[in-house]
């Protein structure tokens, strides 16, 4: 059947992106909404897509908690004249990598399978998580694909 | 001029710094070379060693301040297009802390849309904007603050060390001539001379520091009111700026490989049944169990209600469902968009009702089915009883009751159950203790109060016998007992409007008499239609008793079964009656059905469930007598058996009238008998009459033991009481 072809030529292509903002109620310490965008009601569970946020925010909130560790951490810099900072990283930084471990992780076991791909906001400059829904390209599902590909493909850069 | 991508080189943009760095180093090399000397000999060799760190410390944070980014969002290329959009923010109020924070939001790149509060970050471009400092050349954010606020701090330390240590010199050296004098003035001088506006502006940003404001805010006067959403406090915004971990940057991090494959096909979230969100419309008392799943729900609900439409195109995990709907849909389109109509509620009756499931429970019929009955009032007994018997019927009512038989599924309480265990408890008072009754009160029970049949009912949908067709086929009892058996647990949750109750009870003594024939067409239901809303309201009492109807008419045939089909009648009717509007419209449907000819399916509303063919309206009877014991329930019963009867067949109404006997107690055995046999009447001839005759008399709030029970939408039930 010419079914068989098609699906080995199956791929995907970008519908749309979402976007979910900075939750600013607490602040301007970084944290993002948990409200659970309409598009993604038919993509993935409400539940699956909270606890992933909530987990970020908190990775957040771990990163640019004030302690004892970024205190001394600072101080060491300070003494240092900041050249501590070209043998080690810093906290903050120690938190994106495991933020950008765990965005890859939720990536490949959640997402991806459901079509979606989860962008560190880092890239955004902190200011989104852009969510990028994923058509089928096959299938004759409803897809806009039309300009937001095209302009999500400008806006990947 | 060298030009840099494509920016013309600005000398003059490096004058300040220029001139900064100029004099600070300068001044700091001549203060070591001619004044330290002396002073590490003479005063104390520590003096320098101070400076000297001083000094590194401001070089550092002078460069930090400087070289590091202040936190620049990457920008996708297209947004050097769109400046446009920067420029048009919109705005809009949040509330951050409990302050009203007006948030500026600008597209910032395809689709992708930014907010951030107006206050605090004043550009898109980079984060915490505080202001750009000539001196360093760069604009100070987020990141780079706190080495500028640590640069300034340093640097006015610095300046008063030097300033102070060169006083010192001059003052202890004897003769003021000399070329260490000379560049020691020097020094000094310069060093006054810069002293006044770095402490200045050292002091300006220790306040900004203290209360948590950048440069901008402060400039502008944003935070004139003193309040400032922005700020935790003077020491936890000082530590926040000195101690927290320093922000990566942004720009030039190395892009990390996509390294995820998206690839089809696609999961879909799986709609399971406890995510499945029954929302019953009632009177605003809504149910909603588990709103995992807003569209599944929502599918679920429509479904339910939807005006036959058939569900969307059925995806792996809503496979569940698939069955379902299309039972449903097929089964009553009418039921559905009755159901989902209106929301009456039904959780009203049941609870006005609470009497009913105990006392079915305790009612003990005459009947055949007392035994059964005696096994209602166990409730929380699998309707084991009501199987045997009530499987066609039962699985009608699925279709009606979407929600119901959902729930067992989703455990979620059956928007039937209420209804069902009123009704259900009140046609099984009536009724005869049928197996129906049991059914009928263990869903009550489940609710809390009896719907026993109604679970029953429902545990038969939830077997998959969501068609009509099983209504009709009599002969489930295999079904029957194992939805029975199963899941009592359900306890009915939302409310299914009463209508829908109603429908599959008349459904299932559609069923019941389905062998009658050409009586019952379940697909007639649909026409049925006209009040969705009444029936909704009757809700439980309506649906428990239409379900001790049919339970009752699925008993043997024996002897009850007429009983308990009047007296189901009744006991639906008795709900109907509570409310005016219901009756008028069960009215109504009554005397659309008759033209219709039996269709007790489509008549969710008790009087539909008079009028579903006489067989039925027997079994239904049936179903009401065990709910005798109670009297609003025989109220109920009688009524609406009376009311089915009357409608659904000619012959009927006499038997009926007898199967309401046995239900009623005496005293409202003559009311519903006076009400019934207004209410046989009126079905029928409301069909081609007006309705509104039919229910008045059982309306009437004066009707001895007639409660009126009033709904969201307004609608009054008057159950007998």
């Amino acid at each position: 059947q010419v079914h068989s072809l098609q699906e080995l030529r199956r791929s995907a292509s970008l519908a749309t992106k979402v976007f979910v903002q900075r939750d600013y109620s607490d602040g301007t310490t970084c944290q993002f909404q948990t409200k659970f965008p309409p598009e993604l009601e038919s993509r993935i569970e409400r539940q699956l897509f909270e606890e992933t946020v909530k987990t970020l925010n908190g990775f957040y909130a771990e990163a640019e908690k004030i302690g004892g560790s970024s205190y001394l951490e600072g101080c060491l810099a300070c003494a240092t004249a900041y050249f501590i900072f070209l043998c080690m990283e810093t906290h903050y930084e120690k938190v994106l990598k495991k933020i950008s471990k765990y965005i890859q992780e939720q990536n490949e076991k959640i997402y991806a399978p459901r079509g979606l791909l989860l962008t560190d906001p880092l890239e955004r400059g902190m200011r989104v998580i852009e969510i990028s829904i994923y058509e089928d390209r096959c299938s004759s599902g409803s897809s806009s694909s039309g300009s937001s590909s095209s302009s999500s493909g400008g806006a990947g850069g | 001029m060298p030009a840099a991508s494509g920016k013309r080189f600005k000398p003059s943009k490096y004058v300040p710094v220029s001139a900064a760095a100029i004099f600070l180093v300068g001044a700091t090399t001549l203060f070591f070379a001619f004044t330290c000397p002396w002073l590490s000999l003479y005063v104390s060799p520590v003096i320098p060693i101070y400076n000297a760190v001083v000094f590194l410390f401001v070089l550092a944070n002078f460069s930090m301040a400087t070289f590091m980014d202040p936190g620049i969002f990457p920008r996708a290329e297209e947004d050097e297009d769109k400046e446009d959009d920067f420029r048009a923010p919109l705005y809009k109020t949040v509330e951050i802390k409990g302050i009203q924070v007006r948030m500026k939001c600008w597209a910032v790149s395809a689709g992708e849309k930014l907010c951030q509060p107006s206050l605090s970050p004043s550009s898109p471009h980079r984060q915490e904007f505080d202001h750009h400092c000539p001196w360093v050349n760069n604009c100070i954010g987020r990141r780079n603050y706190r080495y500028f606020f640590l640069f300034l701090l340093s640097l006015t330390t610095h300046i008063m060390g030097v300033f102070g240590f060169g006083l010192l010199y001059v003052l202890y050296q004897a003769e003021l001539s000399g070329v260490r004098m000379a560049v020691t003035m020097a020094v000094m001088c310069v060093a006054s001379l810069f002293f006044i506006p770095v402490a200045g502006l050292t002091g300006f940003h220790v306040v900004l520091v203290a209360r948590g404001r950048t440069t901008n805010e402060q400039v502008t006067g944003k935070f004139r009111g003193g309040v400032n959403p922005f700020t935790n406090g003077c020491c936890k915004n000082v530590s926040r700026v000195l101690c927290s971990s320093p922000a990566p940057r942004y720009l030039g991090r190395p892009r990390a490989e996509q390294t995820v494959l998206v690839r089809p096909p696609f999961l879909r979230p799986e709609v399971s049944d406890g995510q499945i969100t029954v929302k019953i419309m009632d009177n605003g008392i809504q149910t909603e169990l588990k709103r995992t799943k807003s569209k599944g729900s929502l599918e679920v609900t429509e479904s339910q209600s939807a005006d036959a439409e058939p569900p969307p195109p059925p995806k792996p995990d809503l496979s569940r469902y698939t069955g379902m709907r299309t039972h449903l849909t097929l089964a009553t389109n009418e039921d559905s968009s009755l159901l989902g109509k209106d929301s009456p509620p039904t959780p009203t009756m049941y609870k006005y009702r609470p009497g009913y499931s105990s006392s079915s429970s305790s009612a003990a019929l005459p009947h055949s089915t007392s035994a059964k009955l005696s096994r209602v009032n166990s409730l929380k007994e699998p309707n084991s009883i009501c199987e045997s018997g009530h499987k066609p019927s039962y699985r009608s009512e699925p279709s009606l009751e979407p929600e119901n038989f959902r729930s067992p599924t989703f455990g979620k309480s059956f928007p039937f159950d209420p209804l069902s265990s009123g009704s259900r408890s009140s046609s099984l008072k009536s009724a005869q203790g049928t197996g129906f009754e049991l059914g009928h009160l263990q869903s009550i029970r489940s609710e809390g109060t009896t719907s026993t049949s109604y679970k029953s009912l429902v545990n038969q949908t939830r077997n998959g016998s969501l068609s009509y067709d099983s209504l009709l086929t009599p002969s489930d009892s295999p079904d029957f007992e194992s939805v029975q058996a199963g899941p009592e647990p359900d306890p009915p949750v939302g409310y299914t409007s009463p209508f829908l109750s109603a429908r599959i009870a008349q459904q299932r003594e559609t069923d019941l008499h389905g062998r009658f024939a050409g009586a019952v067409s379940p697909k007639h239901v649909p026409p049925r239609e006209p009040s969705p809303v009444r029936y909704d309201n009757l809700s439980r009492h309506i649906v428990a008793s239409i379900q001790e109807r049919e339970k009752l008419l699925q008993q043997p045939p024996a002897p009850g079964r007429e009983d308990d089909a009047g007296l189901a009648d009744s006991g639906i009717q008795s709900t109907p009656g509570s409310s005016n509007a219901p009756r008028t419209s069960s009215s109504s449907d009554d005397s659309k059905r008759s033209p219709l000819g039996k269709n007790p399916l489509t008549r969710p509303a008790p009087p539909r469930f008079g009028k579903p063919e006489p067989h039925h309206a027997l079994r239904v009877r049936s179903l009401g007598s065990p709910e005798q014991p109670a009297a609003p329930h025989l109220g109920k019963s009688v009524s609406y058996s009376s009311q089915k009867t009357a409608a659904s067949q000619a012959g009927v109404p006499e038997a009926e009238e007898v199967a309401l006997q046995p239900l009623l107690a005496p005293k409202d055995e003559a009311q519903m008998r006076t009400s019934y046999s207004k209410s046989n009447g009126q079905p029928k001839s409301l069909g081609p009459a007006a309705p509104s005759p039919g229910p008045v008399p059982l309306s009437s709030p004066t009707r001895g033991g007639v409660k009126k029970v009033s709904g969201v939408g307004g609608t009054t039930y008057e159950i007998s009481v």
